[in-house]
């Protein structure tokens, strides 16, 4: 009278092999689950118990001992209801315990035995696999998600029922294949072209360039001065997602929940642009049960912050960890998780409270008082982490009108090839090392990788005097020259790269007075 | 009367003292007392009031910096009110050509306001003067600002108004400075602009304009002496095409360099940058201008 049933556990964005192991015994009717269950995971028994009776099974009148093996791991979600349920079937012999043991189970059931959609699936799913599950029995809702996926059979159900006529072999569900493996095609450009834009030539040029190499950027104008239009632009210019990077996105969302029901492999970057006003827990994940927050959501994406400086501070430096490691622990009383965060953090923000310090036309009505105060909102460690940092000012009137123009202007497709062209021999030529792109770097390899010739070396020791940089920032203008390097496709770094990538960096070099700048 | 603080940094000199500036002591409310540190001397030195808003522009900060270093250059001392903006810049000119400049400021002489200045009030009680009719601790009460500006136009041959609105207390100094019968110099800007009303407007009401960079000496009737000859071989034939750009079209954007120029916006960012380094020109939010003639 007993049963072993496989299902999986989700561990941060992973998932573990998780027994079930099902025992009735004589004695008083009872079901107890062992195996450090959450809440979620000790209501199932009354699910189970309705649900096999509403389908037309018995439950079994004993004493049911449910263990989760491995038993010193915590267990969450409501995806243990079908193995569970399996777990009772097959101990009671109404099921064949040796067939059902071929398959993993996840599915949530409802009361009249119907299985719905769970959180995760598809996490579940790659962990299962690579852990050797080769087929899965899975709740219908979550077959567009998992279809994606190599080298496992799936079958999706939607009534307990079914599961038992497919494993009587009374009725067998066909195992389903979607599109599987499909490499993704480019990004859509339905969030508007850089075509669209006009002017601003020399910020798209700043763009281009973050894009090449994922850089974080920090924008820095007054309001209208199309800071957030050219933000939205961004992932059109960035190369498509492989097969790996989407099974990923798409993973971090199934455990967020907030994947479209019939959506499937999510094929896009991620484009997260969260309020102000969020939480640091809602930014960087976590909660009593931890969840993926907005920085894992963005993962291979961009992470866009709208009015940098009004987002709590804890927020902000929140963002330190992801910026440097590509990742973020969140360390809980319950457990410590760690999700992938390989963001391209691009900010927005005014020069001041109001918005108008330095604009020609509008009056700024910040004391000097109040816009140091704004600045100082972002931290020095933080603006050092930020690789770019460009001025946006309103385009006039006159030049919006204008529709002739005697530079040929850039759009979105023309961008993206030149970026991919840039991506394509970063990668070649970071095919030894752990890095793909420049943002990478680290300080020995730019030694290896940034070799400097004496023009270029004597640009740099002038703009350190100039503007007062400090070492860090001597290392992300190699790294940007570099990049700027490769988008001209360029093998060798020479002097007009270092001082395009020392104009993205002088905004806060400067303190931006005229004081300090003397 | 003479008295010193402990440390024997901050003195005052009473009007009935010898050593009390005559420039000040003819006026018609001198103050009793003077609170100073530095060297009271240079009261009598030939002294240019440079006044302005706080809250300026790039283009006022440019010619308040470069005006007075050019000035200072001459052997003129500069006064100022060592407030933020125009007057902090006035003050950072003349240090930077080694002159004296004189801060008058509206609250104690040991106390800095603000206190973003505090560098700057070391570097000028070092190598020029504090002044003050209040006395040590009296904190910046408003009120006391626009009072002590009749001290800055008193001690001073001129008074250049950089930058100002329509309601700037640089207008109160430039009233002074009519009243006490000293010349009142304007540096005009754009009529489009609101930081230049002040300015313009006392142009119209008979103040001399300021129509370049090295004016004011001559003004003050001191010979120019000759500037260093700028080596124009230093700048590339790039650098120099985007540099006559700036310097014909004043204020621009790295746009509309590219649309004068034609060059792509990747190469003028690179320009601007190595003039930017080399000191000919100067960017400020989003701004390119010229930084010296």
């Amino acid at each position: 009278m007993y049963s072993r049933i496989l299902t999986g556990s989700i561990v941060g964005t992973d998932a573990e092999v998780v027994t079930v192991e099902t025992d009735l015994s004589p004695g008083l009717p009872n079901v107890t689950i062992v195996g450090l269950p959450d809440i979620s995971v000790r209501e199932a028994r009354e699910r189970i118990r309705v649900a096999l009776m509403n389908a037309g099974y018995r439950f079994p009148s004993k004493r049911i001992t449910v263990n989760l093996s491995p038993a010193d791991s915590k267990k969450e979600g409501t995806h243990f209801d079908l193995p569970i349920a399996m777990g009772v079937m097959a101990a009671s012999g109404d099921i064949s315990a040796d067939e059902a043991s071929r398959y993993a189970f996840i599915g949530e059931l409802s009361l009249d035995g119907k299985i719905n959609p769970v959180q995760g699936a598809i996490a579940l799913a790659i962990g299962l696999r690579n852990r050797g599950t080769q087929k899965l029995i899975l709740p219908s809702g979550n077959k567009q998600e998992v279809s994606m996926l190599r080298d496992i059979e799936i079958y999706p159900v939607e009534h307990i029922a079914e599961v038992e006529a497919h494993l009587s072999g009374f009725n067998p569900v066909a195992p389903y294949s979607g599109r599987p493996g499909k490499a993704p095609e480019g990004q859509p450009l339905d969030d508007g072209d850089f075509a669209d834009v006009a002017g601003q030539e020399g910020v798209k040029r700043a763009l281009q360039v973050a894009a090449a190499a994922a850089h974080n950027i920090l924008m820095i104008g007054p309001p209208g001065a199309g800071k957030t239009m050219m933000a939205r632009r961004l992932p059109g210019i960035l190369p498509a997602m492989t097969y790996e990077e989407c099974l990923e996105v798409t993973k971090i969302f199934s455990i967020a929940g907030q994947l479209q029901s019939e959506g499937g492999l999510i094929t896009r970057r991620p484009f997260r642009s969260p309020h102000h006003t969020i939480s640091p827990t809602a930014l960087a994940g976590g909660g009593t049960k931890p969840r993926p927050g907005e920085v894992s959501l963005a993962h291979f994406g961009v992470l866009f912050l709208d009015e940098f400086p009004e987002f709590q501070r804890k927020a902000l430096e929140v963002l330190r960890q992801p910026l440097e490691d590509e990742k973020i622990t969140i360390a809980r009383t319950s457990a410590t998780v760690t999700y992938p965060a390989k963001i391209m953090l691009v900010a927005a923000m005014n020069p001041c409270p109001c918005g108008y310090l330095g604009h020609s036309t509008r009056k700024c009505i910040c004391s000097e008082h109040q816009v140091l105060q704004y600045l100082s909102k972002i931290s020095g460690p933080l603006a050092d982490r930020i690789d770019m940092h460009v001025e946006i000012f309103p385009v006039p009137c006159e030049e919006l009108l204008a529709d002739t123009v005697n530079y040929k202007r850039m759009d979105s497709m023309q961008m993206r090839r030149t970026v991919e062209d840039a991506r394509r021999i970063q990668i070649d030529r970071y095919s030894e090392e752990k890095i793909s792109y420049n943002s990478q770097l680290t300080p020995p390899l730019i030694k290896k990788y940034c070799p400097l010739d004496g023009e270029s070396k004597q640009l740099l020791k002038m703009a350190f005097e100039t503007y007062k940089l400090t070492a860090r920032s001597g290392q992300k203008i190699i790294k940007l020259a570099r990049t700027i390097a490769d988008l001209g496709k360029n093998d060798k770094i020479s002097s007009e790269h270092i001082a395009e990538a020392i104009g993205y960096n002088r905004y806060f070099a400067m303190g931006n007075t005229y004081e300090n700048h003397r | 009367m003479k008295i010193t603080d402990e440390e024997n940094r901050i003195k005052a000199i009473s009007i009935d003292n010898d050593g009390y500036p005559e420039l000040l002591r003819v006026i018609e409310n001198p103050p009793e007392v003077l609170y100073y540190i530095g060297d009271l001397g240079i009261c009598s030195t030939l002294c240019l009031a440079v006044v302005g808003a706080r809250k300026a522009t790039p283009y006022g900060k440019w010619a308040a910096y470069n005006i007075s270093k050019l000035t200072a250059e001459h052997g003129v001392t500069i006064i100022s009110g060592m407030a933020s903006g125009i007057d902090t810049c006035g003050h950072l000119g003349a240090l930077a050509a080694g002159g004296s400049t004189i801060a008058v400021l509206g609250c104690g002489p040991d106390i800095c306001y603000p206190r973003t200045n505090r560098e700057l009030m070391n570097k000028i009680a070092q190598q020029g003067l504090i002044l003050s009719e209040y006395p040590p601790g009296r904190g910046p009460h408003p009120g006391q600002f626009p009072v002590r500006n009749r001290i800055i136009s008193a001690l001073s041959y001129g008074v250049l108004v950089v930058e100002a609105g329509l309601s700037s207390g640089s207008l109160i100094t430039a009233g002074h400075a009519l009243n006490q019968g000293k010349e009142v110099f304007a540096v005009p800007g754009n009529i489009n602009c609101i930081y230049s009303a002040g300015t313009n407007r006392l142009i119209r009401d008979g103040a001399m304009p300021v129509t370049a960079i090295d004016e004011i000496p001559e003004l003050l009737g001191i010979r120019k002496i000759r500037p260093k000859e700028e080596e124009d071989s230093l700048l590339g034939e790039d650098e120099k095409v985007i540099y006559e750009l700036v310097a014909v079209h004043g204020t621009v954007t790295l746009d509309r360099l590219c649309l004068l120029s034609g060059k792509q916006p990747a190469a003028v960012g690179a320009l601007v940058t190595i003039l930017e380094i080399k000191g000919r020109l100067q960017t400020t939010m989003g701004k390119i201008h010229v930084a010296k003639y």
